[in-house]
């Protein structure tokens, strides 16, 4: 019988900004105006329970922005059942952070 | 350069990251700056461009460089092969063992800072003071406060000869002492006949008399009193100040900071018989005595009265409290409420640790020794932790051998130890018998009303897949104490906990 792990609502509201677009660190931290502290460890901790992957970019899209590689992250599958069931358990969760598609619209 | 600015430039910033990045375990750590070196780039960039909100000042940057030191103490905490972890693991007998020896130290620490605490631990505060005894009107209670009048004291010095070897007089008072060169404080000077330090045994370096003028009595300061009122001066020493109209040699300084008498006293002003008898007759204070030397131990041990007959024929009775008896009072307080408690365990509480069965080919002796070592460690742990705990709570305000000091004692140690062995025993029984973890996922196995038809209780498991511990629900004759069945090593897999989800707690 799979479980769904219990998230806390920092790590919750993390999960809802990566499904939001904002795939890598910085961003999260500045959606969620959350400390670099927190939020990094939250981000392994969700990747260590298969919530989220990360990648690396490739080398060519940062060397023609002339900048360093980045870290992108994105919900997997588990991690995107999870969120909707964390919007059961934090009704204002999508107020706070829209989702890709409310936000598109 | 402004030392500031420099501390929140980019390179220092990069410092700090690889500062962080020592934290990291090594086969993570040139991902996880990467990574870091590169947010930290985007953070730099956004703090120059000014279009976002957060990152606008420097200081913001090294917040954000700081934030690493969490990342990565997290990453080596969370590490599979972290052997910090596996030492300090949640549940694990080095955590407890760990825990405890901090709250023993604390609570150490504590007991040595407060000079009330300090004078009651220490067992032996009198040398050679076995014969020695404290005069008193209410028993043990009474002698915490001066009742013995100052006339009474005059008229034993002479007819209670063939009893005492010695008789000395002491009265708390509270007077404003002024050296010159100093501001003056109020101190609580023991006002005493000058007999009373060779009574106590208590021995002062003679000083050199670098005084010019004539003075009626010698002051005594305690360390504290001398640091806190006069800042240590060395040159105090053979001042003369006036204290009660009289002038007073300031003689020496004392190397401890309280005294296990009572009345808590910052110095002790010696006089001279024809001064102290300047003191109104019915003003009260304590009377110590000395008995003769030989078998002086005992006889002082013994609760004894003092029947002093009046001229009106009837007669006044006096308590006499051995000194030394009063100094052991907390520690025998605490030895009877150790034996009260371990009297009384067994209604709180089974006895047994459970079985386990006999596999000396499986679990080698220093895995049996380990755990025995654990649960003795503990209670010579938590037996210090107590006796330092209640002393503490007791003695912190009150004063030595106070009926309310002691009813503290009393309650604390008595709940403490019960309480505390009790724990002992239920932890050791919930701990695997091989790893010493705590045991976890306790699951419910049968029903109560099929209690006679199958077995009902309870599992736990070892996270480390060591084995399963039964424990039934009613103890029946086939199944009375708790049962532990080991797992075979094939198990292992399956219980790696390093891979065990987390609550997701940030």
């Amino acid at each position: 019988m799979a479980t769904e792990p219990k998230l806390s609502h920092t790590a919750a509201m993390i999960l809802q900004t990566i499904h939001s677009g904002q795939v890598y660190g910085f961003s999260v931290m500045e959606a969620t105006g959350l400390p670099s502290g927190t939020v990094y460890p939250a981000m392994r901790r969700l990747e260590r329970d298969g919530l989220i992957v990360s990648k690396w970019e490739q080398q060519s899209i940062a060397d023609a922005e002339q900048r360093p590689l980045r870290k992108y992250y994105k919900l997997t599958r588990a991690g995107v059942a999870t969120l909707q069931a964390m919007h059961e358990r934090y009704p204002l969760l999508k107020k706070m952070i829209a989702d890709p598609e409310v936000k598109n619209a | 350069m402004n030392l500031r600015l420099l501390l929140r430039s980019l390179p220092s910033s990069h410092l700090i990251l690889r500062s962080a990045a020592c934290l990291v375990p090594a086969q993570e750590r040139t991902e996880w700056l990467a990574e870091w070196q590169a947010e930290l780039w985007h953070v730099w960039h956004a703090r120059d461009s000014k279009s976002r909100g957060r990152f606008r000042g420097s200081s913001e940057v090294t917040n954000f460089c700081l934030g690493a030191f969490r990342d990565a103490c997290w990453l080596r905490w969370n590490n599979p092969q972290s052997r910090c972890r596996r030492v300090f693991r949640p549940g694990s007998a080095s955590r407890c063992a760990v825990s405890l020896a901090i709250l023993t130290g604390i609570s150490l620490l504590v007991c040595l800072s407060l000079p009330g605490v300090r004078s009651a631990v220490d067992l032996w505060p009198y040398h050679d003071a076995d014969g020695l005894l404290m005069i008193s009107s209410g028993g043990y209670s009474g002698a915490e406060l001066p009742s013995i009048q100052f006339q009474d004291y005059q008229s034993w010095k002479t007819s209670t000869r063939h009893l005492f070897t010695g008789l000395a007089f002491y009265q708390p008072i509270r007077k404003r002492v002024h050296v010159t060169r100093h501001r003056g404080a109020e101190l609580s000077i023991g006002r005493a006949s000058n007999n009373i330090f060779r009574l106590l045994h208590w021995e002062m370096a003679p000083i050199p008399d670098q005084s010019s003028g004539d003075y009626s009595a010698k002051l005594f300061l305690s360390q504290r009193a001398w640091r806190e009122s006069f800042g240590g001066d060395p040159h105090l020493i053979g001042s003369i100040t006036e204290i009660a109209g009289q002038r007073v040699l300031v003689a020496g300084i004392f190397s401890r900071d309280s005294w296990p008498l009572p009345g808590q006293l910052d110095a002790w002003l010696l006089e001279d018989e024809r001064h102290l008898s300047l003191l109104p007759l019915e003003s009260k204070g304590y009377v110590l005595a000395q008995l003769p030397v030989s078998g002086s131990k005992a006889r002082a041990d013994e609760w004894r009265d003092l029947t002093v007959p009046r001229e009106d024929g009837f007669a006044d009775h006096f308590d006499c409290i051995s000194l030394a008896q009063r100094a052991r009072q907390p520690f025998s307080t605490l030895l009877f409420t150790l034996i009260v408690a371990l009297i009384a365990l067994p209604a709180t509480t089974a006895l047994p640790l459970g079985e386990y069965p006999r596999h000396s080919g499986r679990l080698p002796w220093p895995a049996r020794m380990r755990r025995w070592i654990f649960f003795w460690s503990k209670i010579a742990l938590v037996v210090p932790l107590v006796c330092f705990t209640s002393l503490d709570a007791a003695y912190a305000t009150h004063p030595l051998n106070s009926t309310t000091g002691q009813c503290i004692q009393l309650a604390i140690s008595f709940f403490g130890f019960l309480f505390a062995f009790r724990w002992i025993l239920e932890d050791q029984r919930r701990r695997c018998p091989v790893c010493l973890r705590v045991l976890s996922h306790p699951v419910r196995v049968g029903l109560a009303s099929r209690n006679f038809l199958a077995w009902n209780g309870t599992e736990l498991i070892c996270a480390g897949g060591h084995g399963l511990l039964h424990i039934p629900e009613l103890p029946t004759s086939w199944f009375g104490t708790q049962r532990w069945q080991y797992l075979d090593p094939s198990w292992g897999s399956l219980f790696n906990d390093a891979y065990m989800p987390s609550a997701g707690f940030v």
